[in-house]
């Protein structure tokens, strides 16, 4: 327990009659990679949407980050104190370059701040170059992310998420998604390395496959709820995470 | 049904009835307080009523809120009423194709068509057929040429391009009809009756019942029909009518007809009770967009009811502050459209039905200055230019730079707050106003020299535009230019038109000269290289040098991080948020930033008058200022300066007009064409233009260049 990053409990949310998450609890721990996998429908955007501060008024619930209590803060506050994220359609900025995306999310400005970059012209951020290495970056820093390919896209969103000075846990919504097996595996190696070098996170995907291959520890939501957690040779005999996937996304793909 | 409302929803509605009790029985109380204000306000309230119906009936159709609804209703107005007084048939304001030969020889070649006659007079049912089919004519342009093209673009385009259409059919009112008001004999019986012991126009419950006639029509329409019913799923995702096996086109093409047919009807009724000018129904129409807001842009009943209510709570004000000395008057009633709409924001939500496009186009690039050798050249050779003009050339010139140059200062508040932050604000010359009211009231009155009282105005003008700032916390886009116009109005009606600090001295408002260190520097004071004309080269100086620190503080907030965060939050708001940006602190900057660049216009603007009114600052100047902006190109410092040149009385018409054209009277009518033009087809504008055409010439130079290299290597 003392070691998790980011810690639910009872987390509520509700649209109209649905409760698309309901009492969720669960950890992400320190320098692991955490899964979460589900059909689709099953709330798991909606899941990280309610942690990174996107809930609709009447949602409930606990978020602690690193043992501080968090839930209700705005998303903006949640990102400085390092929970960040990415999205399934990726939302990157689109009519600025790569560099400039990741420059934006790479400190926090106060009014005091903006001001002497205003007056003094900003250095480089380090942090950004640093990112842009990890993640081969450099080619494209001065494109536009409509110019460029989907996998580079997602590479995109990977780092305006990790910029962050303060990063503590990133959460990756379907990052794979629309990735052909080969790209999926190397996407997949990327992220196990980028754990493996002590960030944390935690990786949502309707689809089992990378999941099952990278992840430490791995939940399952259905309909909402945390049916199944165990490790990926648990997660794969679980008569739940069977039944839940060939009864739903199974007959899908 | 009161279940499925929100809680606030359910407040409104309850503070509504009670209203409505003690209105009632105040009416059995006090008849001729409570109860003929009613009567008679029902007769602005349907034309309110009207006009809000037809702007749902286009949103229904296509997703666009049509700020020139009004100027369509306008202009067919015209339409009928020339035609039924002299039988002429207006002709559009065509180019004349060999102006510019006859401008050159001076002489006349072509004596282009105004009118065609139709015969002496016209009865009153041909007359209207033709202004309604006049009407549907205009729809179908408007759909095919204007928003068909628009359907994936940004809101910000959709804005700009009907906000165009508005100009473009004002202008053309004006210069076919000129700009006094219309009278026109009545359609309806107009004797009065008793209606309770009320004496009320016969004509004007004709009007209401029409309206409610055409209401009732539309609901059935609407709701029960298979056309109907489609065009509800279109609003709210085209693939979808496409599956019930309609065309999506097809419906949008006939609702803009029928939007604009409701639009000539409305203004065609009530021209005989209340004459016509020709920004008549587009001031009424702000009213009708607060009505449209609460219902949401997509019922009619509710929107026809609140353009009703708004005209009976219109006519009890006035009535009220006749009656009742303590009500204060500061123009509340005026600014009634104001208070609507904020209420609407509040107590609706913040969400108008989006329509579930498949994608939206690019918004107008941000180009970061880069400072490169011929760049600097250029500007070197822009300031080099500018200065002769400003100072040297003959007075015409001068005077011409003088209002470009506070034209680009007030794009430039645009440029920051649209271009770089995606908020369309319809308030700018509002604001700009405050600063050039309150200059002379600090300055000139108050005695506060030069440098104190700029900055008190400027400051003014900064705390006003982050009050009205407030709902873009909360909206964007479309309802958000809604409520910015709305915000304007609420000032010009509140402040300006009337005495006080932020409004005038008696009838206008006077302003001394500018004078820092004992020296004085208005237009008209004297300055060492003076020609003995006026205006002298002093205060173009003083301008020049603001003008140019304002692009180059522009120029450096795009490539400084707070610019880079303002262009996050353009591009995506809630990824900006996700990735750490405090969006409303972002978008109160922006405004404030916006306001300043507005305010310090407004009083640069106030020493070029001297003596001013309230007409300077009113929503159609804002409108133009936007017009301009847009068409010079919103998102750069360079469109800001181009947008400067094309300032009514700006360089660039001066220097047209002497050299090319007299564009005088047809300026408005320009502007609006070619704004309709960039927001279709060119959503950069003129820089963004120049810019690419600068990039191919660079380009084929490079070609050229590379292959004499290897043709000389080779050789
Ligand atoms: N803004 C919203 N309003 C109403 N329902 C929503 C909203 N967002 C998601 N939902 C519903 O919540 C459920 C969970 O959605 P989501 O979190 O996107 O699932 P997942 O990401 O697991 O595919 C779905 O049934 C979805 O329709
Ligand atoms: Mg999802």
């Amino acid at each position: 327990m003392a070691d998790a990053v980011l810690a639910t409990s009872g987390l509520n949310v509700r649209f109209g009659g649905l409760l698309a998450v309901n009492d969720v609890t669960l950890e992400c721990r320190r320098g692991r990679l955490t899964g979460l996998i589900g059909p689709n429908g099953a709330g798991k955007t909606t899941f990280i949407d309610a942690v990174t501060g996107f809930l609709p008024n009447n949602s409930r619930g606990s978020v602690l980050l690193e043992g501080e209590e968090v839930f209700g803060r705005s998303p903006h506050q949640l990102s400085h104190e390092g929970l960040t994220r990415t999205w399934q359609t990726l939302e990157l900025f689109d009519d600025i370059t790569v560099r400039s995306n990741l420059d934006v999310a790479s400190r926090r400005l106060s009014l005091g701040a903006a001001l002497l970059d205003y007056f003094r012209p900003r250095q480089r951020a380090e942090r950004v170059e640093e990112v842009m290495d990890l993640l081969n970056l450099g080619d494209i820093a001065e494109r536009q992310p409509r110019e460029l390919s989907q996998g580079q896209r997602k590479l995109v969103g990977v780092g305006r998420a990790l910029v962050a000075e303060s990063s503590r846990i990133l959460l990756l919504d379907e990052p794979a998604a629309g990735l052909d097996k080969a790209e999926t595996e190397w996407f997949g190696a990327q992220l196990r390395g980028l754990v493996d070098q002590g960030y944390t996170m935690l990786l949502v995907d309707h689809d089992m496959g990378l999941v099952l291959n990278v992840c430490d520890y791995i939940h399952m939501l259905v309909y909402g709820q945390l049916t199944a957690s165990g490790s990926p040779e648990e997660m794969r005999n679980d008569p739940e995470v069977i039944a839940a996937y060939l009864g739903h996304s199974g007959a899908e793909s | 049904m009161l279940a499925s409302l929100r809680p606030i929803e359910r407040a409104g509605a309850a503070a509504l009835g009670a209203l409505a009790v003690a209105w009632v029985v105040g009416a059995l109380l006090r008849r001729e307080l409570f109860f003929d204000p009613v009567l008679f306000g029902l007769g602005s309230g349907a034309i309110i009523a009207a006009l809000a119906i037809g702007l749902v009936v286009a949103f229904r159709a296509s997703g666009v809120i049509n700020f020139g609804h009004g100027a369509i209703a306008t202009y067919v107005t015209y339409v009928y009423v020339s035609l039924v007084s002299d039988g002429q048939y207006p002709v559009p304001p065509l180019p004349n194709p060999v102006a510019p030969i006859e401008g050159i020889a001076g002489i006349e070649i072509l004596d282009f068509p105004t009118f065609v006659s139709l015969g002496d007079s016209m009865g009153k049912v041909p007359a209207l057929l033709i202004a309604l089919a006049t009407a549907a004519a205009l729809g179908l342009v408007a759909h095919f040429a204007i928003f068909r093209p628009l359907r994936y673009a940004p809101v910000l385009a959709k804005v700009v391009a009907s906000v165009g259409i508005m100009l473009f059919l004002q202008a053309a009112v004006v210069l076919r009809f000129g700009a006094r008001a219309k009278a026109t004999e009545p359609i309806f019986p107009n004797d009065p009756i008793d209606v309770l012991g009320a004496r009320v126009g016969q004509d004007r419950l004709w009007v209401l019942g029409t309206v409610i006639v055409i209401t009732a029509a539309l609901w059935v329409l609407f709701r029960f029909t298979r056309f109907g019913i489609a065009t509800r799923a279109g609003a709210e995702n085209e693939r979808f009518t496409t599956l019930l096996g309609f065309n999506a086109d097809f419906q949008a093409g006939v609702s803009w007809v029928m939007a604009s047919v409701l639009a000539g009807l409305v203004g065609i009724l009530v021209a005989p009770i209340t004459g016509v000018t020709p920004n008549f129904f587009t001031v009424l129409l702000i009213s009708s967009l607060g009505a449209a807001l609460l219902g949401r842009m997509s019922s009619f009943v509710i929107a026809a009811v609140a353009g009703l209510m708004l005209g009976i709570v219109d006519q009890e004000l006035f009535r009220l502050e006749l009656e009742w000395d303590w009500i204060p008057d500061i123009g509340i009633r005026r600014a009634l459209p104001f208070v609507v709409i904020a209420l609407a924001m509040v107590v609706r939500g913040e969400s108008l039905p989006s329509r579930g496009a498949l994608t939206v186009e690019r918004l107008p690039e941000a180009v970061a200055p880069r400072i490169t050798r011929g760049r600097v050249v250029g500007y070197g050779a822009l300031i080099a230019v500018a200065f002769w003009l400003t100072v040297f050339a003959p007075f015409q010139y001068r005077g011409a730079m003088q209002n470009s140059m506070i034209g680009v200062i007030l794009a430039l508040s645009l440029v920051v707050v649209t271009g770089y932050v995606g908020q369309i604000s319809l308030m700018q010359m509002a604001l700009a106003g405050i600063g050039a009211f309150s200059v002379a009231s600090f300055g000139t009155q108050a005695g506060v020299p030069l440098i104190p009282a700029l900055t008190l105005a400027v400051a003014s003008g900064v705390g006003f535009g982050l009050i009205a700032a407030i709902p873009s916390l909360r909206t964007r886009g479309a309802s958000l230019a809604i409520i910015t116009l709305a915000s304007g109005l609420a000032i010009d009606e509140i402040f300006f038109r009337r005495t006080g600090w932020f409004g005038l001295d008696r009838i206008v408002k006077t302003t001394d000269p500018p004078e820092l260190l004992g020296i004085e520097f208005g237009p008209n004071s004297g300055f060492v290289l003076s020609d003995g004309k006026i205006p002298t080269g002093g205060y173009g100086l003083f301008l020049l040098v603001v003008t140019a620190l304002c692009c180059v503080a522009v120029m450096r907030l795009r490539r400084s991080r707070l610019g880079e965060q303002m262009l996050a939050v353009r591009a995506n708001e809630r990824a900006a948020a996700a990735a750490g940006v405090n969006v409303a602190a972002i978008k109160l900057s922006a405004f404030a930033v916006s306001s300043f660049f507005a305010a310090l216009g407004g009083t640069l603007h106030a020493f070029n008058l001297g003596t001013y009114g309230h007409d300077s600052f009113g929503i159609f100047a804002s409108l133009t200022v936007l017009a301009f902006a847009y068409l010079g190109g919103i998102s750069t410092v360079g469109g800001a300066i181009t947008a400067g040149t094309l300032f009514s009385e700006g360089i660039g018409i001066v220097v047209t007009n002497e050299w090319v054209i007299d564009v005088g009277p047809y300026t408005a009518y320009v502007a609006g064409f070619f704004l309709i033009g960039t927001a279709v087809y060119n959503n950069e504008g003129i820089d963004g233009f120049q810019r690419r055409q600068f990039h191919q010439l660079g380009a084929w130079l490079r070609r050229r260049w590379d292959r004499r290299v290897e043709v000389t290597a080779d050789g």
